[in-house]
């Protein structure tokens, strides 16, 4: 640092300078010395050499050698390994009184620059600065050693002071001997060094702006404050939990009598449930199969549950139903077809909902029966009437009107279903005929899933077609018994026993043919030809009367009491007679309708009918209506109802209407219901189709004038009676001899 | 004691039911049973020992249910407590103790 030194040594020089100045003060101070000495008794010690002026004038030289006596030479160390002295280096005359290593680094030195940089100092930057300085002083080169800094310096108060006193001199001193100091600068260093230290503060206050250093001394903190946020309070009070008090004692008799207490509701449970059991088994413990044990504890609860669950969704669903058919309810509650009025004699049918189940969608409708209990419910029976494509299942479907989506109890069934009816004073027993011959009968409050009855199929059984069921009047020890009809010519009886289906076998049809001779003439056998029942009808008020038709066209009269003979034969029709259907208000009337395109109307005992109608087509089904004496309707293959009133036209249906398209579809079978103007239609593509009937298909008998008294029973009675004996007259006009016999009759 | 107890047996020809029975109790269903079965644990662990079966009990319900519940086990004491609803489980076991445990 050789500029830094030039400027410590000026300094020192300056100094001395100033005390050449002052010489002449400094010698009137030794006199005052002088003066003080002499007043003062010097204290000396006792053993001091008494020396005479001469000798203590006498000046003795003193010699400072740079050899140090102290120093012992040619000093000798004995070698083992060479067996002699060894004459030892001199170690030299330099002693080192005092070191001390500095503070101070070289401004250039690599340290330096490191330490520069580590600062944030750039030095390329500063030497251009200083140089800027430089030419504005005007100065030399030299300057810069006045202009650099030294780094570590410490301010010290007392140094400033002095800085105040002389600085004005020592910058021109400074200026002076900047020159003649650049290139001793290194070796007076070591020597300035001390002294340096403690002139730095002067140079560092004449120097330019100072950098800021950071040491743990030398820092400034910064702070700012924030807002506070304003307090809030808030609070709610919360209701208490919920308390309540109970109290009771305990006693030893009272514990007994809980458990006693507790113990009897368990047994009456147990029994209760032992009840139940047995009453749900009623109906369908017949078949063992059926018993299953029920799953105790939460399977049981589960299906409790689910049964619940259940009766919700049904309730769900009708009230889907109510809306999406809403209209056609209100149809069916309010449409009265005004046209009629201006349309008289004739009406219309009015389409309501369609009755479609999808896994029957194939089958045809063979039979429907109205509940007689409900009238909303009805069953339909989906078997198949075109033999030449056996379906291999059936079903019967039990409908309600309010729910037109969905069937309310399935029952199916191995076998096409042919026919149904359902018992009158229980409308849940069901018995149903199927195309194998077997009958089954359901009990769908109890399960649709098994029959609670099932014909054996090996022994009990038709050997053909069932083509018709009828349940009669419970015998008299209280058991359910029915009729079936059955293509193989047998009518039979069945009785519900407790496991079983008992049957008899009431008449077997046989064709009024001769008995054809057995091949052996010998053997002689009789081979008659068995007549196949084709419908059968009892009579509404005398239970042991009942018609039967037949697949040849006869309708007989026969009686349950005889099974070898009937009471009469009609030669009704030319084809199957499909249905028989007694008169709602006349027992002695009866229709029948075939498939020879005719409707019949009969009267009991009189071999030939009174009407006859020809519809052009196969008729499937033909029904009294329970309103009217004179209404029946009918349904055609063509997919066509008739309606007919006598009292109205005697020739011609007061009602023709197409309810199904006729090339695909074919209508089998109708019923009325027996409360509602509404029949129900089936046909072959499983579909049922519920029809209204406009106003002018059911007038009620206006009473005459004179006769106001009477119900409508009797005066649709009336109505018949004199229709029929109008149609009488002409047959006693041209026959004579008949008039004798259906007077008889 | 053991005298009278077969005499009543005897003239009654009764069954001594030791089932646990419910007398009232206002818990979930579920709560209730786990409740009961804890009990009926804790009675028969420390049959001889009510005071160690009510601890027991107590314990258990204020690890599981939160505390802080109470336990009486007895045979025969009357009581009338509040409690929180939905808190509370009288009932009897082994014929002749009477478990009664609220939160309170």
């Amino acid at each position: 640092m050789p500029p830094t030194t030039a400027a410590k040594k000026a300094l020192v020089q300056g100094k001395t300078a100033k005390r050449a100045k002052t010489s002449a003060q400094r010698l009137e101070q030794d006199d005052d010395l002088e003066e003080w000495k002499r007043s003062k008794q010097l204290a000396k010690p006792k053993d001091q050499l008494e020396l005479s002026d001469a000798e203590l004038k006498e000046s003795i030289a003193r010699v400072l050698t740079t050899t140090n006596p102290q120093q012992p030479d040619s000093l000798v160390e004995y070698n083992h390994k060479t067996g002699e002295f060894v004459v030892l280096p001199t170690t030299g005359n330099l002693v080192v009184v005092f070191e001390r290593i500095g503070t101070y680094i070289h401004k250039d030195s690599e340290e330096a620059r490191d330490q520069l940089i580590a600062q944030g100092i750039d030095l390329l930057q500063q030497q251009l600065f200083q140089a800027c300085t430089f030419e504005q002083k005007d100065e030399g080169e030299d300057e810069i050693s006045t202009q650099m800094e030294t780094i570590g310096e410490v301010e010290t108060t007392d140094e400033e002071k002095h800085d105040e006193e002389g600085e004005d001199d020592r910058e021109k001193e400074e200026e002076e001997e900047g020159h003649g100091e650049g290139g001793e600068g290194g070796d007076a260093e070591d020597e300035h060094e001390d002294e340096a230290k403690g002139e730095e503060g002067d140079e560092a206050a004449s120097k330019g702006p100072q950098k800021k250093l950071t040491n743990q001394f030398n820092f400034s903190e910064r702070a700012a404050l924030t807002y506070n946020n304003p307090v809030r309070c808030q609070e709610t009070q919360t209701t208490p939990p919920p308390m309540a008090t109970f109290s009771a004692n305990v006693l030893q008799w009272v514990i007994y009598d809980a458990y006693l207490e507790d113990y009897a509701a368990q047994e009456l449970e147990k029994l209760r449930e032992r009840e139940r059991k047995e009453k749900e088994k009623v109906p369908v413990a017949k078949h063992p199969a059926v018993e299953v044990k029920k799953p105790s504890g939460r399977a049981q609860l589960s299906e409790a549950v689910q049964g619940r669950v259940l009766e919700c969704w049904k309730v769900l669903e009708r009230m889907l139903n109510q809306n999406t058919y809403d209209e056609i309810a209100k149809d069916y509650r309010y449409w009265e077809d005004p046209s009629d009025e201006f349309r008289d004699e004739e009406g219309t049918l009015l389409p309501l909902w369609k009755f479609v189940y999808e896994k029957t969608k194939k089958n045809t409708v063979t039979d429907i029966c109205w509940n007689p209990w409900y009238y909303d419910l009805f069953a339909v029976c989906f078997g198949f009437l075109d033999f030449m494509k056996p379906s291999t299942e059936g079903a019967v479907c039990l409908f309600t009107i309010k729910n037109p989506s969905y069937p309310e109890h399935i029952c199916m069934t191995d076998s096409g279903v042919m026919c149904v009816d359902i018992h009158p004073k229980y409308p849940y027993m069901i018995v149903v005929g199927q195309f194998d011959g077997n009958v089954l009968v359901f009990n769908v409050q109890a399960t649709c899933k098994k029959p609670a009855f099932k014909s054996n199929a090996v022994v009990n059984k038709h050997t053909g077609i069932i083509s018709e069921v009828k349940w009669a009047p419970d015998l008299p020890d209280g058991e359910m018994n029915f009729y079936s009809a059955g293509a193989d010519g047998n009518i039979n009886n069945w009785v519900l026993m407790q496991n079983e289906l008992s049957v008899t076998t009431i008449t077997t049809i046989y064709l009024d043919k001769d008995p054809v001779p057995g091949p052996d003439d010998l053997t002689f056998t009789n081979n008659t030809h068995l007549g196949s029942a084709s419908c059968i009808s009892f009579h509404p008020k005398e239970k042991l009367i009942y018609l039967v038709g037949t697949e040849m066209g006869m309708i007989y009269k026969c009686s349950t009491n005889y099974s070898s003979m009937f009471l009469m034969t009609y030669q009704a029709h030319h084809k199957p007679i499909y249905r028989i259907d007694f008169n709602k208000y006349n027992d002695d009337i009866f229709i029948s309708c075939s498939g020879d395109w005719r409707i019949k109307i009969w009267e009991d005992m009189r071999p030939e009918p009174l009407f006859v109608f020809d519809v052009g087509h196969s008729v499937g089904d033909v029904k009294w209506a329970p309103y009217s004496s004179t209404v029946f309707a009918t349904v055609t293959t063509e997919g066509k109802v008739y309606v007919f009133d006598l009292n109205v036209n005697k020739y011609k249906p007061i009602c023709i209407q197409a309810v199904v398209s006729k090339r695909r579809n074919k209508l089998t079978r109708i019923a009325f219901n027996h409360k509602l103007p509404i029949i129900i239609v089936g046909d072959d593509k499983g579909c049922v189709t519920t029809l209204k009937l406009s106003p002018n298909l059911r007038i009620p008998c206006k009473a005459p004038k004179k006769q106001q008294y009477l119900d409508q029973w009797t005066l649709q009675c009336m109505k018949l009676e004199k229709l029929l004996s109008l149609v009488r007259e002409p047959s006693t006009l041209t026959v004579p001899t008949d008039t004798a016999s259906s007077q008889a009759s | 004691m053991e005298g009278e107890g077969k005499e009543k047996e005897t003239e009654a020809k009764k069954i001594v039911h030791t089932y646990p029975l419910i007398r009232h109790s206002d818990m979930a269903e579920e709560v209730k049973q786990e409740v009961m079965e804890l009990v009926v644990t804790a009675c028969e662990k420390h049959s001889a020992n009510n005071e160690a079966a009510a601890r027991m009990i107590k314990d258990q319900m204020d690890k599981k249910f939160g505390p802080p519940f109470h336990v009486v086990v007895g045979e025969g004491f009357g009581f009338e407590i509040s409690y929180e609803c939905k808190n509370l489980l009288y009932m009897f076991f082994g014929g002749n103790l009477a478990i009664c445990v609220w939160k309170c």
